[in-house]
């Protein structure tokens, strides 16, 4: 390298929010993996139900007053993240970890709710067509909650292991919007599969 | 591999480790990207060996040559398979992986160790679908749990290659220098931001559609059928226009080459930006090409064609403003450029992606207007036949190997830190060129004239559908000039392999000082290589041609 070059150290973050730049290259990234099964979903029933004559969803019954309630609950887990946010940003680890702890009971607690929702609902896979893809669809947007979960208690844990105010916070930050995104990705799934059909 | 083992002693940084052992447990982006380049060169020969076999069954009128009529089908995903997500998207993936943050003065990629985890995902997801064909898996196998292993290591390949290209993308979106602005790089990065980009929004359809297929074929078969139904929904990633987004980086690469060759920077820079983009972006129709045409061999027409014929033409449109803009460059140097196999293979690629919009557009063009009676009367469109088979040719081995042999010459004293024997590279360039033309035109010719089908979805039985075709029809002859193509093209591999394990390997190669080439772009400020490790002193960038900045700076004081 020219003696003449300025130089800069290695190891030093020239730019912010690589994380977040990641986490929404993720984001697209899912999306068009639910567009793709979403799609393949609106394909197959376009082709196969429901017509005339025909049940696409091979007697099974909606439980709607359960999925409202997960919906409710996942909104609200959205809202206890944002708090959590709100908090880390100020250096308020007290609310901070009330609100996260808050934030991952309710994301637990929506995972329970589909579960029972499902069962309740007589979901059997490989006993038709619908069930098939119902089960897909909801596994993989149920597989992006988890994820939202996981990565959401470990950029929490991270942000009150010390790393809290707004450097740390950045990092939280992308873990709080995947999280809205992981919703957002629910609800379009609830609403093509179950509200539609 | 030659290696500069000289690790960065900065605090906080990594230390790598320069045993073999380190190999597996890497943080540097050399060396990922150096295992992706190499590993996908191998897994090139295991595709053109399989696509030859499959082209060899079509040179008979009454027989299966060599795969039988059950082997012949699922020869015939694999070779697709091989030489797209095993060769083609790694293979430039890697290169990305390295070049970048040399180019961007980023010490290291992104998320080096999602990188690294994105290889060895890549590599075992590659044992276990190679696994689950030997197993008589894989679409039209024969074993179930094989085609479910399929489906999976499909997955496995397909989140590896997303890893790294998020990886690689958000490196360019966050790392540069500070001062390096995004219509400041090298065109390169540019076109590795683009690919990496498209990638994340084109490949996780096939995501979505496998967990589908898995679920259905795992459980019940209830729509799928058995398992003829599993390759008509993901074969859309190895067509076009899909092959255009795993061939941006080839034009990256054609403008990187052209512009140091003739010390020039771009006419204008926002152009070429554009122009690598539009092919891009044109490419991202492939994902709705099983929305669009259907299932099976649905004919295309109306809305479907205007679409297809849409997305070729910007594709055509996006090559043919690279091309010139490049040309421009070359004559307003006013001399000719010093000839090496890296501007032949890089000019020869650039070119091959054009022919490859070329046929594109026509072949949709002809579907749509149902010129020559396509699409009536049990007249196969040309989006059925072997047109397509020459259209993969063309971009995969034209231009994607070609692409490939151009970077790896031009980049070797920067990876490796020797340069490799150039005449072998030009008789390279000759082999690999004259074998990509040859195993593009067979199929094409046979397909316009002959109505050679691609392939047929259905039973696998059906595949002896191939021999009523070929009967009598020349196809005969021009399936064995495409045969003979592919061939060459195993010999073109492996003169490439051979050239890079005696003059890297075996050392034989001439020792490289920074910058050999006279070229502009920042990586060459570095030394040849670049030490292991992140790197202690980073040049701080405003510009994607600094030494050429520098050099005319230098011309105006004196």
């Amino acid at each position: 390298m020219s003696d003449t070059t300025p130089t800069l150290a290695s190891g030093q973050p020239q730019r912010p929010r690589t994380q977040l730049v990641a986490t929404g290259f993720a984001c697209a990234a899912i999306s068009m993996m639910m567009a793709g099964a979403l799609g393949f979903y609106m394909a197959r029933r376009h082709a196969s139900g429901p017509h005339p004559g025909s049940d696409w969803l091979d007697g099974l019954a909606v439980p709607n007053p359960q999925f409202d309630y997960a919906l409710l609950t996942l909104v609200a887990s959205m809202i206890t993240a944002h708090w959590a946010l709100w908090a880390s940003r100020r250096r308020d680890t007290a609310h901070a970890w009330t609100a996260i702890a808050t934030t991952l009971v309710l994301g637990l607690g929506f995972i329970n709710m589909v579960m029972y929702s499902l069962n309740r609902m007589g979901v059997e896979i490989g006993a038709g067509e619908y069930q098939n893809l119902a089960f897909a669809t909801t596994g993989l947007a149920l597989a992006v909650v988890v994820v939202g979960l996981l990565y959401l208690g470990l950029m929490g844990l991270r942000s009150l292991g010390g790393s809290v105010g707004q450097q740390g916070s950045t990092t939280f930050g992308a873990a709080v919007f995947f999280w809205d995104f992981a919703a957002l990705v629910w609800t379009v799934t609830w609403y093509t599969v179950y509200v539609v059909k | 591999m030659s290696e500069n083992t000289t690790a960065s002693t900065s605090p906080g940084v990594p230390v790598e480790d320069p045993t073999p052992f380190g190999w597996l447990t890497t943080a540097d982006h050399k060396r990922t990207g150096r295992l992706f380049i190499v590993c996908s060169l191998l897994f090139l020969v295991l595709g053109a060996v399989l696509d030859l076999l499959v082209r060899l069954d079509l040179t008979s009128a009454t027989e299966f040559v060599t795969l039988g009529a059950d082997g012949f089908a699922q020869g015939f995903a694999f070779s697709r398979e091989a030489l797209t997500l095993l060769f083609l998207i790694p293979a430039f993936l890697g290169v990305s992986m390295y070049m970048v943050p040399l180019q961007i003065g980023a010490s290291n990629l992104a998320f080096p160790r999602a990188a690294t985890a994105s290889f060895w995902t890549w590599k075992i997801s590659a044992v276990v679908l190679i696994g689950a064909y030997l197993g008589n898996g894989g679409p039209y196998g024969g074993w179930a749990n094989g085609v479910d292993l399929h489906l999976l290591a499909l997955s496995g390949l397909v989140v590896a290659l997303l890893l790294g290209a998020i990886s690689v993308a958000t490196t360019i979106m966050t790392m540069r220098s500070p001062g390096l602005y995004m219509d400041e790089t090298a065109p390169f990065t540019w076109s590795s931001l683009v690919s990496a980009s498209m990638l994340v929004v084109s490949l996780p359809v096939l995501l979505g559609q496998i967990a589908i297929l898995y679920v259905d074929h795992r459980y019940g078969r209830v729509f799928l059928l058995g398992n003829y139904g599993v390759w008509e929904r993901i074969d859309w990633i190895h067509r076009t226009p899909q092959l255009f987004i795993y061939v941006v980086p080839v034009l990256g690469v054609a403008a990187e080459i052209v512009l140091a060759t003739a010390r020039r920077k771009v006419f204008e820079p926002l152009a070429m930006y554009f122009t690598i983009g539009l092919v891009g972006l044109f490419g991202f129709g492939a994902w709705a090409n099983f929305g669009i045409t259907g299932e099976g061999a649905d004919i295309i027409d109306g809305f479907e064609g205007v679409v297809l014929v849409a997305l070729y033409g910007g594709a055509l449109l996006g090559t043919v403003g690279l091309l010139g803009l490049l040309g421009l460059a070359i004559i307003q140097n006013r001399k000719l450029p010093k000839i090496s196999t890296s501007l032949l293979a890089a000019f020869g690629a650039g070119k091959l992606v054009l022919v490859g919009a070329f046929v594109g557009l026509i072949g949709a063009a002809v579907d749509w207007l149902e010129i020559a009676g396509r699409g009536n009367d049990g007249n196969p469109q040309l989006r059925m036949t072997t047109w397509v088979t020459g259209q993969q040719s063309v971009l995969i081995y034209g231009a994607g190997l070609l692409g490939l042999l151009a970077a790896i010459h031009w980049w070797a004293p920067k990876i490796w830190g020797r340069q490799l024997n150039e005449l072998v590279g030009l008789l390279n360039f000759l082999v690999i060129g004259t074998g990509a033309l040859l195993a593009f035109a067979g199929p094409t010719l046979s397909g316009l004239f002959t109505e050679q089908p691609d392939f047929v979805y259905t039973d696998p039985a059906t595949t002896a559908l191939y021999a009523n075709w070929v009967d009598d029809s020349g196809a005969e002859g021009l399936s064995a000039i495409g045969a003979a193509g592919v061939a060459i093209l195993i010999a073109g591999a492996g003169l490439l392999l051979l050239n890079l394990f005696i003059s890297v390997g075996l050392k034989k190669g001439l020792r490289a000082d920074d910058d050999p080439w006279g070229a502009q772009s920042p990586e060459w400020m570095l030394p040849s290589p670049p030490p292991m490790g992140e790197i202690d002193e980073l040049p701080m960038l405003s510009s994607g041609t600094p030494l050429l900045d520098s050099a005319e700076a230098e011309e105006v004081t004196t």
